[in-house]
């Protein structure tokens, strides 16, 4: 099966600043990767890492300075206009709707822009209601809508001449918490029913671990990190958590006189304890607490994902060969 | 270009400006009184001059005034700007990732806009105009005039969007919005009959693009008959419109280039 997306060698150099003081920027650095029709892919990095710019060039919006990509079998740069009917983009802060009139109104433009006929509108209309839980919003003026009711119309719109790619630019920026949440599961369902391949570029960790089976990390322009979310945590990060109750408080220095562990969180009877793997393993660490304390419950959970993106974006820029 | 999509975005506009009602109100409010004063002024000046200036009635001042105001009015008066930040601030990627010329639906996003504040200022016109003058242009002379306000709208349209493509290469394009005003204004007859300037600059002004965005309806709507002036508007349509697209084509590429 050919891949949804093939990169090789991807590169864009930028020259910023006037004439004597021009000077390049590279914002994206020889990268490659792939991704397979119905993935959920998250491609992270901090402010300035390149992922707009690739975004940008997955798209066709811009022409890389070297390099190779497919994005569903079209080259972007010089296919515009023919892969931009087979994938739908959602810019968080950029609307689609116009907001003077209905969803169902900006949507038979759209449809027009695509080449969908008005009945064959209708009907998506009908069916991406149904889906989104949007069925009483599509026909409210969009500056009536709030702003989660607005984004699921934003996903209509993107949706609306059945893409087999979603590029989501931070799709859940400004939304409250059940906002997002349901958001999120909107996305999954629409992938799981539809297999719709998702591109999903966001600064909110949970956006990732929620919609995401794969996670790429761009810093600085270069690919420093591709793999399942889980197993991103699992490489990554050489330390577990291990929280527990006891069934009375325990004296702090008790916990402090452990090796290879540093103690989060101690409050009356709940204690949260890390412990650094490379130096003790945590079946050892169990083994110890338990036979110290009168232990009530105990579980041992991986660190935030929050923690382990920090971790990468913080490591440093690797030296220019 | 797909007729139907043109059509569609057209038909959308327009009702997305017949839902801003209050703008509209605004603008009808605007136009009467500006053509109520200045139609005035030019009347008083005619009358000044034993009835006639430069070739015009007091009458034939009011309703060239009413034209070229419409045809001015109708549009939004900060196109350039607002299209200059869109390209600025990188909103215009989302038209580019369509399958859809990014000039062509932003032309016809801006007629279907135009039009029920033309249709707006016409009926206003009528009322305002007809009262003062206490007459109303013939059928002949109403139909030439509408047709050129129409394809003075479409002119200025092209060459405001063509300006305003300058963002694709500076940052700040602010600046041309207005100059390109003051253009209209002066030199293409918005204000004033372009016969009313001193001998060369009259010729001057009659040669540049300015004059089809208002002086040639205005002519047409005073009652004169100059059929030619429409054909001149459609050359000159055509020739604003090759220029826009090109700037267009260039800016993009441009931005696919460099980046924005």
């Amino acid at each position: 099966m050919r891949s949804a997306i093939e990169v090789a060698g991807l590169s864009k150099t930028f020259s910023i600043g006037r004439r004597s003081r021009r000077r390049s920027v590279e914002a994206v650095q020889d990268i490659s990767f792939s991704v397979e029709p119905g993935e959920r892919l998250a491609y992270i990095g901090p402010n300035g890492a390149g992922k707009s710019t690739s975004i940008k060039m997955l798209t066709g919006v811009l022409q890389p300075s070297a390099g190779r990509a497919t994005v569903l079998g079209f080259v972007p740069w010089e296919q515009r206009r023919q892969l931009v009917r087979q994938i739908g983009t959602l810019f968080g802060q950029r609307s689609q709707l116009w907001f003077e009139l209905t969803p169902r109104q900006s949507y038979r433009m759209l449809g027009a822009v695509f080449g969908v006929e008005p009945a064959e509108v209708a009907r998506r209309c009908a069916e991406l209601a149904e889906l989104l839980d949007a069925v009483d919003l599509f026909d409210v003026p969009v500056r009536s809508l709030s702003l989660g009711q607005r984004m699921r119309c934003e996903l209509a719109a993107c949706m609306l001449h059945e893409p087999a790619m979603l590029f989501l630019d931070e799709p859940t920026i400004g939304l409250d918490l059940l906002g997002k949440q349901r958001f999120r599961d909107l996305l999954v369902r629409l992938n799981e029913e539809r297999e719709t391949t998702i591109f999903l570029t966001s600064h909110d960790v949970a956006d990732i671990e929620h919609v995401a089976q794969r996670v790429m990390v761009i810093n600085h322009g270069t690919l420093i990190s591709d793999s399942e979310v889980s197993a991103l945590r699992r490489t990554l990060l050489a330390t577990k958590l291990i929280e527990v109750v006891l069934e009375q408080p325990a004296p702090p220095a008790a916990l402090t006189s452990l090796t290879g562990v540093t103690v989060r969180l101690q409050s009356d009877t709940v204690v949260k304890v890390e412990v650094d793997t490379s130096r003790r393993s945590v079946r050892d660490v169990l083994d110890e607490l338990l036979a110290t304390f009168a232990v009530a419950d105990l579980s041992v959970v991986d660190p935030p994902l929050e923690q382990v993106i920090a971790q990468i974006y913080t490591a440093p820029r690797p030296a220019a060969p | 270009m797909n007729a139907r999509l043109l059509i569609i975005t057209a038909a959308t506009s327009a009702r997305r400006a017949l839902a801003e009602r209050g703008g509209l109100v605004v603008s009808a409010g605007f136009y009467a009184a500006v053509i109520a004063v200045l139609g005035s002024l030019w009347r008083a000046a005619a009358n000044a001059h034993g009835g006639h200036l430069a070739g015009y009635t007091g009458t034939q001042l009011t309703w060239y005034i009413a034209a070229t105001e419409a045809a001015t009015v109708s549009l939004n008066l900060r196109l350039i700007e607002d299209i200059g930040d869109d390209i600025a601030s990188g909103t215009i990627v989302v038209e580019l990732l369509r399958p859809a010329s990014v000039l062509a639906v932003r032309l016809a996003a801006e007629i279907g806009r135009a039009l029920p504040r033309l249709a707006l200022c016409l009926v206003t016109a009528a009322a305002v105009d007809g009262a003062i003058t206490r007459s109303l242009p013939g059928p002949g002379v109403a139909a030439a005039a509408v047709v050129a306000l129409l394809l003075a709208m479409l002119c200025n349209l092209a060459a405001q969007h063509a300006f305003a493509s300058a963002a694709f290469w500076v940052r700040d394009a602010r600046s041309t919005w207005f100059l390109y005003q003051k253009l209209v204004f002066v030199v293409g007859g918005m204000l004033l009959p372009l016969e009313v300037l001193p001998g060369p600059l009259e010729h001057i002004a009659k040669l540049l693009p300015f004059m089809a965005m208002a002086y040639a309806p205005g002519r047409l709507a005073s009652g004169h008959v100059e059929p030619v002036l429409l054909l001149v508007q459609l050359l000159w349509v055509a020739g604003l419109l090759g220029v826009a697209a090109a700037c267009f084509t260039a800016g993009e590429r441009r931005l696919q280039v460099v980046g924005g």
